[in-house]
């Protein structure tokens, strides 16, 4: 019953792909005028536009379909409107804020505003001064895990977001919801991608 | 399929009651059923049909709109049962609404309940070892707690009866520690696993790791379907391959004609008669209605899981029992124990870049008890001992590596590093002042006094934890890992899930609450097989324990009856 949804939302999908090179013509254009083409439901116009341009440049468009592409912006503004309490939602926007100040105080002006080499310098920064995230047995990190900053976890949802989009989920990456056996010792040149699932 | 009777307003008067449908009630409601008792399952939750009522098994994380994240409201219901890091959209429905039935810490304890027909066995770790006289002879031996009044010898007929029946996948060891069960074929080890295994064997004499033994079908077994690595267990499994009570047990309990189940019954008391100095039935809150509702029966079965049990067992006092029923000893509620949690090591695997694997298999390994086995193994730091949990695979989190852009986005495509983690799980002594009490200050929804939970891990467990923690890095040293971390996350007891005790089995009814059929000393007809019953805790995963002394005590109940004991 569900497979069946899935194989005719995968058909509705395949739609979608052969549409996208005008909607992304058209997706580019507005951001040159600086323009959100989707409603945020809880960031504000000027955290979403941070929040688009830094997915975009941790995860560009290549031979596979970028961050923008797949609506990880839009999937991390509704998981923040729709998972968060209230404290946490308060928290990420003060933390889009101070992301902003740094880059006001280094290069003089907010994220969006800056070119892309400077928006380069400042996740090159963010790299090294941001924390790391622990490894988790059974659903729990290890460890005492220390606050990671906002760089690292939006890189982390942004990852998050962009594997479990059906676009790379289905297609990018090896999609197998049933793999009937375990084969515990196989060549990667024989699978490819990791694993979907 | 099943169509279960749920209607209990026809029969009052029953043969048998089975208070609980989760891992033991579940056995205890098939075994008096095919022996032809009418058997009333009085179930705390709703009906959960085998398959029928499994919404989320084949969703795929972009099925639902927040793939898989749990808004505020949902955080709330849960916000205990969230702790254990197991919690997430697909699984949020077999979760007991800790909101709504409340307990309170004394000390930091988490308490995970699945309230609905088949409870935990839907979400439980399907990980399932023999105990052996190892266990059954270490409160003899070292002093602590009291005797178990059973033997190896006295359960492994019903170990045996309960594998044939449930399908038990593993490999055998021929270890006295952990003996084997009737095995189905074993899960298969990958690369790294293997060559993880073969370095530890052969660096440490006596130590052994194998594919965990699991309640995971391996070929198609009594009709059900084997085990197709999806690793979508928790939402229910559509082939069956798993043990839960709604898949193995409680459709042939109902093919017998002679199960009736009632969902949303909570248990409020027994009822003891004096006279007869048995219980006579057992009195039920509607969850739904708030009726009060008595059923009565020859035999009952107290399967609530672990501290509901005991709880029910404080909460029916009469003027026989004004301590609650069966605590002639003072012992009800007392001697809680739970394995200790997330302790080990983990670390990165070199040399393996060029093989993956394809599948999710839904276990690990296990690296059986070694220390204070023998003489030769003998600790001068703790009593008893642990074992290991653990797995390769190739993991890694993209979002540590210090790098963005296409060359970043390109490389994350690909599989990461291969990582292998072993974690602890040691025993936990019988301590009298690690206890439940029933709390008359916080009521539930039905006006129920709920209980206070007071346990702690002390001196032996620390000392163990110290030395699972020193071992595993020194066993993941000696096979060569890289960036190897030791953790020891101190968790409270509960988190292992394994709570026992309570109500525990022994000898003499002046020290203990049950006999060694599982039958309350003071009155006799009726019985708890669950993990309250427990006298000791082994460092071994329980839940085949308690399925092989349901069946054992179903087994005496119905002979007892037909002699008319009872």
């Amino acid at each position: 019953m569900d497979r069946r949804k899935a194989i005719q939302r995968t058909g509705q999908l395949a739609v979608t792909t052969l549409l996208m090179p005008s909607m992304l013509s058209l997706f580019q254009s507005c951001q040159k005028e600086n323009r959100l083409d989707w409603q945020p439901e809880f960031l504000k116009e000027e955290e979403a536009k941070t929040i688009s341009a830094l997915v975009d440049l941790i995860l560009p468009r290549t031979e596979t379909p970028g961050a923008l592409d797949v609506k990880v912006d839009v999937f991390i503004d509704k998981v923040i409107a729709q998972t968060y309490d209230a404290a946490e939602q308060e928290n990420i926007r003060k933390e889009i804020a101070g992301f902003n100040a740094d880059c006001e105080k280094t290069f003089g002006n907010i994220f969006i505003d800056l070119n892309k080499a400077d928006q380069t310098k400042i996740l090159q920064e963010a790299e090294t001064t941001s924390g790391k995230i622990n490894p988790g047995v059974w659903g729990t990190s290890i460890g005492e895990q220390k606050p990671v900053g906002f760089y690292r976890s939006m890189k982390s949802m942004a990852i998050w977001a962009y594997f479990t989009s059906e676009e790379i989920g289905e297609k990018v990456l090896n999609y197998d919801p049933v793999p009937g056996i375990y084969d515990p010792c196989k060549p990667l040149s024989e699978i490819g991608n990791r694993w979907s699932l | 399929m099943a169509n279960f009777n749920i209607d209990a307003k026809k029969n009052m008067v029953y043969d048998a009651i089975v208070i609980g449908s989760g891992i033991s009630g579940g056995w205890a409601a098939k075994e008096l059923c095919e022996k032809g008792l009418k058997t009333l399952v009085l179930e705390r939750g709703r009906i959960v049909e085998h398959v029928v009522d499994y919404p989320t098994m084949n969703l795929d994380p972009w099925d639902t709109e927040l793939r898989g994240g749990l808004t505020p409201e949902e955080k709330k219901k849960h916000y205990k049962n969230i702790r254990s890091g197991w919690v997430n959209r697909e699984n949020e429905h077999f979760w007991a609404d800790d909101a709504a039935n409340p307990y309170t810490e004394s000390k930091p304890f988490l308490w995970l309940r699945g309230h609905q027909m088949g409870g935990k066995s839907l979400l439980w770790g399907k990980q399932t070892y023999r105990w052996s006289d190892l266990d059954f002879e270490a409160n003899a031996k070292d002093g602590n707690g009291v005797d178990w009044p059973i033997r190896y010898k006295d359960i492994e007929p019903w170990y045996t009866y309960v594998e044939k029946f449930a399908g038990i996948s593993g490999e055998a060891l021929g270890l006295p520690q952990l003996p084997d069960s009737h095995f189905l074929p074993p899960m298969e080890l990958n690369c790294v696993e293997k060559h993880v295994k073969n370095r530890i064997e052969k660096e440490f004499k006596s130590r052994h790791m194998i594919i965990g033994r699991v309640a995971h079908l391996t070929q198609p077994h009594n009709g059900r379907g084997q085990c197709q690595n999806r690793n979508r267990c928790d939402r229910g499994c559509p082939y069956g391959a798993y043990f839960s009570s709604n898949a193995v047990t409680l459709p042939p309990a109902n093919a017998t004609g002679n199960l009736t189940i009632r969902p949303y019954s909570i248990v409020q008391s027994l009822i003891y008669d004096n006279k007869k100095e048995k219980v006579t039935g057992v009195r039920i809150i509607d969850s739904e209605t708030n009726d009060t509702i008595e059923y009565h029966s020859k035999i009952v079965f107290v399967n609530a899981s672990t501290l509901s049990t005991t709880q029910i067992l404080m909460n029916s006092k009469s003027s026989r029992f004004e301590n609650g029923l069966g605590n002639d000893s003072g012992e009800l509620g007392h001697n809680l124990m739970d394995h200790t949690y997330r302790v080990g090591a983990m670390g990165k695997v070199d040399g393996f870049d060029d093989m993956y694997y394809k599948g999710r298999r839904p276990n690990g390994i296990y690296i059986p008890r070694y220390v204070n086995i023998d003489e030769d193994s003998k600790s001068d730091k703790f009593v008893r001992g642990f074992g290991f949990q653990g797995g390769g695979f190739r993991g890694g989190n993209p979002a540590n590596i210090e790098s963005f852009g296409a060359d970043f986005k390109d490389s994350i495509l690909k599989p990461g590093p291969w990582e292998f983690f072993i974690t602890g799980f040691a025993e936990c002594l019988p301590y009298h002042d690690n206890q439940v009490t029933l709390n008359t200050n916080v009521l539930d929804k039905w006006g129920q006094p709920t209980l206070s939970i007071d346990a702690e891990f002390k001196a032996n467990e620390k000392a163990l934890n110290k030395q699972i923690q020193e071992d595993a890095v020194e066993m993941l040293q000696k096979t060569g890992l890289k960036d190897i971390h030791g953790f020891d996350n101190e968790h409270p007891p509960g988190y292992g899930v394994h709570e026992m005790g309570t109500a525990r089995m022994g000898r003499d009814p002046k020290t203990s609450v049950l006999n060694g059929f599982n039958q309350v000393h003071a009155a006799k007809n009726v019985f708890v097989t669950d993990g309250a019953c427990m006298t000791s805790s082994s460092c071994v995963n329980p839940s085949l324990t308690y399925m092989a002394l349901t069946a054992r005590a179903a087994n005496h109940a119905v002979s007892e009856l037909k002699k008319l004991n009872l």
